[in-house]
């Protein structure tokens, strides 16, 4: 497989980097306090999430603005499976309800592609978006999902592990394997193809990119890594309602921290999700009062100032895509 | 002996007007063909009947002898069909190798020696130097070979080209006819449409004459250049000559 060893050797700089990235977040808990310890948990679960975003956002050009469908589908199904079926201990109960949250988002976003993704540009957001909205209102007004009630996840624990360390550690895996998925997806055929449809759809079709199989396997599999995510957020809050998990600031999060970053590369998404969370919790959050409004400001200021995000605004002079 | 692309008995209609009416063509293996005749002849239609964005209303299209027509463009690209369209579609945010790449990648031999394939394309079409450039900072003429060059990596039997020269000056011109004249030297067909006689004269084989969506005439360029009902119906009339 020529084209795996070529895309490996062209970003072993990346490679090392994340590794080395990997090695200091996973020694991070020692240190950090627990608030920060706090903050970074949220940093990696945001990034996490942008990144399954931008499997189709970023390298297939379609914007959903509804991503939180997948994250609140992901944490009802964990919760709902797992409360039905009581298993022990918790981890494993946590396992199987993570793998059913990655399997009714399959499902669902399998049976949406075909009418969803004939929609392009606003038209596709929007209707993401609503996909949101109606299973939101789902989740509240049908009394056997009791969302409006909320349901309660198994707590779980492992020896010697503190509670909050858990989240931390978990995300961080779940970080960089989706990190690496979407590395194996930008340098395989699809990803090349992928980023041609995003370019021009018709026209990567008459060269011969499958754009109808490309787009749904990225919506597929950006929507079960969501619902994974969510069934895992689930469990780091121990108590959901709808208003929890479905949430559209989460899916204008995903977008915002792309677009920060630098959407369409991989490094992006956790630059700005990094950026972002420093941002509103660690220096912003003294600040309770007009928190929202400079979180605003400040984002009209980066986006004017970097319109390719950061990432962008440091690769601008190289020429080098940033992988 | 088989042509490598056969035009049957096409027909197409737009809203009750015929676009094309009861053409047949040949196209044979290893030519450099030509398609010409004035505005609303039906060319363009043509080529998106043979490249799959339209479906003929009525008649065959066969490449090596295998019905193409309804198949979609997907699949006749996969069947080794190519085509460069007049305005250059490159892909801007990519660079002119990652451009020429993707027909690589997707083109008809699939995924074997995509490196190769690029970097040779990219010389071929006097590419090389500009690689590594967004391709939506290339000047006009460079567009139409990047056009050619990524069309030539997906390795197709039939290059469709559609007015490569229209709006470039003479040694541009000449740098197409050249590549041209090299794809062709390399097994590729190459089926042109073209407003530029000179250049149409020079370069092809056998030329095609649509009028009204009909073909008109068809033969080597000194007898259709003769051919009265060409000089009637496409370089004007008979008085003008």
């Amino acid at each position: 497989m020529s084209l795996w060893q070529e895309g490996i050797r062209r970003h072993r700089g990346w490679i090392a980097a994340s590794l080395l990235g990997f090695v200091v977040l996973a020694f991070a808990p020692a240190l950090l306090p627990p608030f920060y310890l706090r903050v970074g948990t949220l940093f990696l679960f945001s990034a996490a999430l942008s990144l399954s975003w931008t499997l189709l956002g970023g390298f297939a050009g379609y914007w959903s603005f509804g991503h939180t469908a997948f994250v609140g589908l992901g944490a009802f199904t964990a919760a709902l499976l797992e409360g039905a079926l009581h298993l022990h201990p918790a981890t494993l109960s946590l396992a199987v309800g993570a793998a059913a949250a990655a399997l009714a988002c399959t499902l669902l976003s399998g049976l949406l592609a075909w009418p969803i993704l004939r929609l392009r540009g606003i038209y596709f957001a929007v209707a993401m978006l609503a996909v949101a909205q109606v299973l939101a209102e789902l989740t509240s007004n049908v009394d056997a999902i009791k969302g409006a009630l909320g349901i309660v996840l198994p707590r779980v624990v492992l020896p010697g592990v503190a509670q909050h360390v858990l989240y931390y550690r978990l995300f961080l895996v779940l970080l960089f394997a989706i990190l690496a998925i979407a590395f194996a997806v930008r340098i395989s055929r699809l990803g090349q193809g992928l980023v041609s449809l995003r370019e021009d759809e018709d026209t990567a079709r008459m060269l011969g990119v499958p754009t109808e199989r490309y787009k749904i396997a990225m919506f597929v599999l950006s929507a079960a890594l969501t619902g994974l995510l969510g069934a895992v957020y689930a469990h780091s809050l121990g108590y959901i309602t709808t208003e929890s998990v479905y949430r559209t600031d989460i899916s204008l999060d995903m977008i915002v921290y792309c677009l920060l970053g630098g959407i369409g590369t991989l490094i992006g998404p956790i630059v700005g999700a990094a950026l972002m969370t420093v941002v509103t919790q660690v220096v912003l959050g003294q600040l309770l009062g007009i928190h929202m409004f400079l979180t605003g400001a400040l984002l009209v200021l980066l986006v004017l100032a970097a319109p390719a995000g950061l990432v962008g605004l440091l690769a601008r002079r190289r020429q080098v895509p940033a992988a | 002996m088989m042509p490598l692309l056969r035009i049957e008995r096409v027909s197409r209609h737009f809203r009750g007007v015929a676009a094309l009416d009861d053409v047949s063509l040949d196209v044979p293996e290893g030519s450099i063909s030509s398609l010409i005749g004035p505005n609303g002849a039906g060319k363009s239609t043509l080529f998106n009947l043979v490249s799959g964005f339209f479906r003929p209303g009525a008649g065959t299209i066969a490449l090596r002898g295998e019905r193409i027509d309804g198949i979609g463009p997907l699949r006749i690209a996969r069947r080794g069909i190519a085509r460069a369209f007049q305005i250059a579609r490159p892909f801007p945010g990519l660079t002119v190798a990652e451009n020429v790449r993707v027909g690589a990648l997707f083109g008809s031999l699939g995924r074997r020696d995509v490196a190769a394939v690029t970097r040779d394309a990219l010389t071929l079409a006097g590419l090389a130097a500009r690689a590594d450039q967004p391709a939506a900072n290339l000047p006009l003429g460079h567009l139409r070979r990047l056009e050619l060059a990524r069309a030539i990596a997906a390795r197709p039997m039939l290059l469709l080209a559609d007015e490569p020269c229209a709006g470039l000056n003479r040694s541009e011109t000449e740098e197409i006819i050249a590549l041209l004249r090299e794809i062709h030297r390399r097994g590729v067909a190459v089926l042109l449409v073209e407003h530029d006689m000179a250049m149409v004269m020079r370069i092809s084989d056998r030329i095609f004459v649509l009028d009204a969506g009909s073909k008109i005439a068809e033969g080597p360029p000194e007898a259709v250049a003769r051919d009265p009902r060409v000089i009637a119906a496409y370089l004007g009339t008979p008085e003008e000559d």
